[in-house]
């Protein structure tokens, strides 16, 4: 990178008073939500047919508590650690860890399983967006990644085995996957670079034709005769990620978790410390500037969206290389998911890492609440479009600090905060 | 034809650009089907015309017309106005499920779809201030209100009904005029859901508003200029209020007559929208903001989507289902891809400061 460039590459990133506040948003935009969410999971339970009051507020029963919703959400996810008998509101004091509880339960297998993916799809969708590329496909491309691995390792697998075959396999699952998810994304790459249509619109559709044209190859050419269901035969036990420390039968590889963040921060890198990384933020702040400098506008879309649908796709690998085993039709909604965990993450791959966790949290949680309880998982659905909506409007969060705080007071903060 | 009238004629389909090749394409392959059907009916291309001259088609094309044309109305309008509706399917999603719930409590369709499109309209209403009061980026905010539809809808459903799916309810029942409902094919035209007629109306009253009247200067000044509009002495925020709210109001009518047509709301996957409110996005660029270009993209995608469904029915071609389901899908890449970049309003997607604060 050129000296100027990099002077100017300092200055953005000390105008950086905006990565604290981005911080502060995404944590505003989390408590509003689950704010809303309580006040949701209050309302479903008014509505709740035959449902028995789990409490009550001034002589109106609540089919539905929410602090036990948000406590199995959040705590079940890793396996309830807390001991019943820990009450220091009460002046009960125990070990705040519950007895005979396993850090390595299934449970929490299940969240770090699901964070895995989320950080493949949450950085997928946050190197489009920081290109200033809106890739709402990253399902689509999840799905083809996830079935291009699939199809190409079942026939190979029982001729390469042991552990070389497991490493030569993986590392051909996880490239396919990327490559299968890559060339998917440069059909939407290629029509907005070339001929101006909306990336927003041809991803969603192409979301749908991925979905259909899966469930095409699945049902009708590699099906598993012995199933019902729409999946392939499983995959040999040697062509999927080995479990460490983790029990073998927990869906759930730390390898894989370890290879998720390497990608993280080599994305990060990516971003910030090469050519291609910096004609992507820039085309993403200002195009026009961008292309006055020298970016090609093109090149820089295509490739954008190209490394994005990859990284989607090596997501989908991992979720039939770590998860599934085989491929099934009805993959979960790991690709909007991304798009939350993306914009909690303010687009930061670094940031993704954590808002990828939370998400995983809540994913698995989910699982936990509607075991448990009568509200059902859609729950986060909901959750996941109040967290964008909150995090889309900074100037509420803005609002609401200058009431609290007065103008007079933040005189001299000014020339930091306004420039967001 | 005089000379000169021909000319004018050419040059009207030369300003009409891609659209005039697209319309030329379909009446060619349509009369070249007509062709083979009328000459080799035992063929398949001779199945297709079959399918495509019967009544029901007309029927199917015109019902599954419904949520696309009044969600593209609906996006017209905010999108002239500035504001950029990419949630039209959240609304639609929305109406759709509330239309049938309250027809189940009430057991009044009406009182069903009024409650549809009450919720539409308060989801646009939330989504206008986020947008305009807030200056959320308009595409995110859209983004979001069609994700919270997309959670909130099989929530209550499954909340309120056990499952992804509600509960039968009593439907539209279709409105049949006698004599002319027994014409062949253009029949369907006479026995369908009032809501039917009701698009037509929308479609004029839109065209009427938009060109003739105060409202529809403002709208599109709003879009194009809004510092003049607002040296005018109207307020910008207002006039964009009242656009999205309109575009909820639309998509609210479009959403709950979806659903109250089949007297159900789906909530598995995609919902039972599945992607409509995307393709009256496509439909009413295609149709350059004009509502009755929209209309007539809408009849294209609606029109596909019923020789789609009859295709699946009919096994004509012995091409799998999954497949052929993709094929409204593709197109509306392809014609997105052919109209490619569309002259947005001057000030879409741009918030507006009034002087005045």
């Amino acid at each position: 990178m050129k000296a100027p460039d990099r002077l100017v590459d300092l200055f953005v990133r000390l105008r950086g008073a905006s990565g604290t506040e981005r911080l502060l948003i995404s944590l505003a935009a989390l408590f509003l939500s689950m704010l809303v969410g309580t006040v949701l999971i209050l309302f479903a339970g008014l509505l709740a047919e035959n449902g028995q009051p789990a409490m009550s507020v001034f002589g109106i029963g609540f089919a539905y508590n929410p602090l036990t919703i948000f406590d199995k959400l959040f705590l079940g996810a890793f396996g309830d650690p807390l001991n019943p008998a820990f009450r220091p509101l009460q002046g009960e004091f125990a070990w705040i860890i519950r007895p005979g509880f396993d850090p390595l339960n299934g449970q929490f297998a299940n969240t770090m399983a699901e964070t895995t993916v989320l950080l493949f799809a949450g950085v997928a969708v946050a190197i489009a967006f920081r290109a200033g590329i809106f890739n709402i496909g990253a399902q689509g491309q999840l799905v083809v990644g996830a079935l291009a691995t699939a199809l190409v390792l079942l026939p190979i697998a029982p001729h390469i085995t042991g552990p070389v075959g497991t490493i030569v396999l993986l590392t051909l699952g996880l490239l396919v996957g990327g490559l299968a998810g890559g060339a998917f994304a440069a059909i939407p790459g290629a029509l907005l670079a070339y001929l101006e249509a909306n990336e927003v619109i041809t991803t969603i559709m192409l979301n749908f034709v991925a979905t259909s044209t899966a469930l095409y190859l699945v049902s009708t050419h590699f099906k598993d005769p012995n199933s019902f269901a729409n999946q392939t035969v499983a995959l040999p036990d040697h062509a999927t990620f080995p479990s460490f420390i983790f029990a073998a039968r927990q869906d759930f590889s730390v390898l894989a978790l370890l290879f998720a963040i390497v990608s993280l921060v080599a994305i990060w890198y990516l971003l910030n410390h090469t050519s291609l990384g910096y004609d992507i933020r820039t085309s993403g702040i200002q195009p026009d500037a961008a292309e006055y400098g020298g970016v090609n506008a093109e090149r820089t879309i295509l490739s954008g969206m190209v490394l994005s649908g990859a990284l989607a796709g090596i997501g989908g690998a991992v979720y039939v290389l770590m998860i599934l085993g085989n491929f099934q039709v009805g993959v979960p909604s790991y690709g909007f998911d991304g798009i939350t965990v993306s914009i909690l993450a303010g687009n930061n791959p670094i940031g993704v890492g954590f808002a990828g966790l939370l998400f995983g949290v809540l994913k698995s949680g989910s699982i936990v609440v509607d075991v448990g309880t009568d509200v059902p998982p859609e729950l986060v659905g909901v959750l996941r479009g109040l967290i964008i909506l909150f995090v889309a409007m900074p100037e509420f969060f803005r609002m609401f600090g200058a009431r609290i705080i007065p103008d007079s007071q933040l005189n001299g903060y000014d020339e930091v905060t306004d420039d967001e | 034809m005089s000379e000169s009238s021909l000319r004018s004629a050419v040059s009207t389909f030369h300003e009409l650009g891609i659209r005039a090749y697209v319309a030329l394409a379909t009446v060619l392959f349509l009369a070249f089907i007509g062709l083979v059907g009328v000459f080799n009916p035992e063929s398949s291309l001779g199945a297709l015309f079959d399918i495509l001259t019967d009544k029901s088609t007309l029927a199917s094309a015109l019902r599954l017309s419904v949520p696309i044309a009044f969600a593209a109305l609906g996006g017209i309008f905010a999108e002239k106005s500035g504001v950029i509706n990419i949630g039209l399917e959240g609304l639609l999603i929305i109406a759709a499920f509330f239309g049938v719930y309250a027809t189940d409590v009430t057991g009044n369709v009406w009182i069903g779809m009024g409650t549809g499109v009450l919720a539409s309209t308060l989801l646009s209403g939330l989504f206008g201030v986020v947008c305009i009061e807030y200056k959320a980026d308009q595409i995110i905010a859209g983004l979001a209100v069609w994700l919270i539809a997309l959670g909130l809808a099989p929530f209550l459903s499954q909340v309120i009904y056990n499952g992804p799916n509600t509960e039968s309810v009593s439907s539209l029942q279709s409105f049949t005029i006698p004599v002319l409902a027994d014409i062949p094919f253009f029949g369907a035209l006479f026995s369908a859901s009032p809501i039917v007629y009701l698009m037509f109306i929308a479609v004029a009253a839109s065209w009427y508003t938009l060109n003739r009247t105060a409202f529809g200067r403002w709208v599109i000044a709003s879009g194009e200029n809004p510092k003049a509009l607002d040296t005018a002495g109207v307020s910008v925020s207002r006039v964009r209020y009242a656009a999205v709210l309109l575009s909820g109001v639309l998509s609210g009518i479009g959403g709950a007559a979806l659903s109250l047509s089949l007297g159900q709301f789906i909530g598995n996957g995609a919902t039972m929208v599945n992607g409509k409110g995307f393709i009256a996005i496509v439909a009413y660029l295609f149709g350059n903001y004009n509502p009755i270009g929209a209309m007539l993209a809408t009849l294209l995608f609606a029109g596909l989507e019923a020789v789609q469904i009859a295709l699946q029915v009919g096994d004509v071609f012995a091409i799998p289902q999954s497949l052929v389901r993709t094929i409204p899908y593709i197109t509306v890449v392809v014609v997105l891809a052919l109209v490619g970049h569309t002259r947005l309003p001057a000030a879409a997607g741009d918030h507006y400061e009034s002087g005045e604060e």
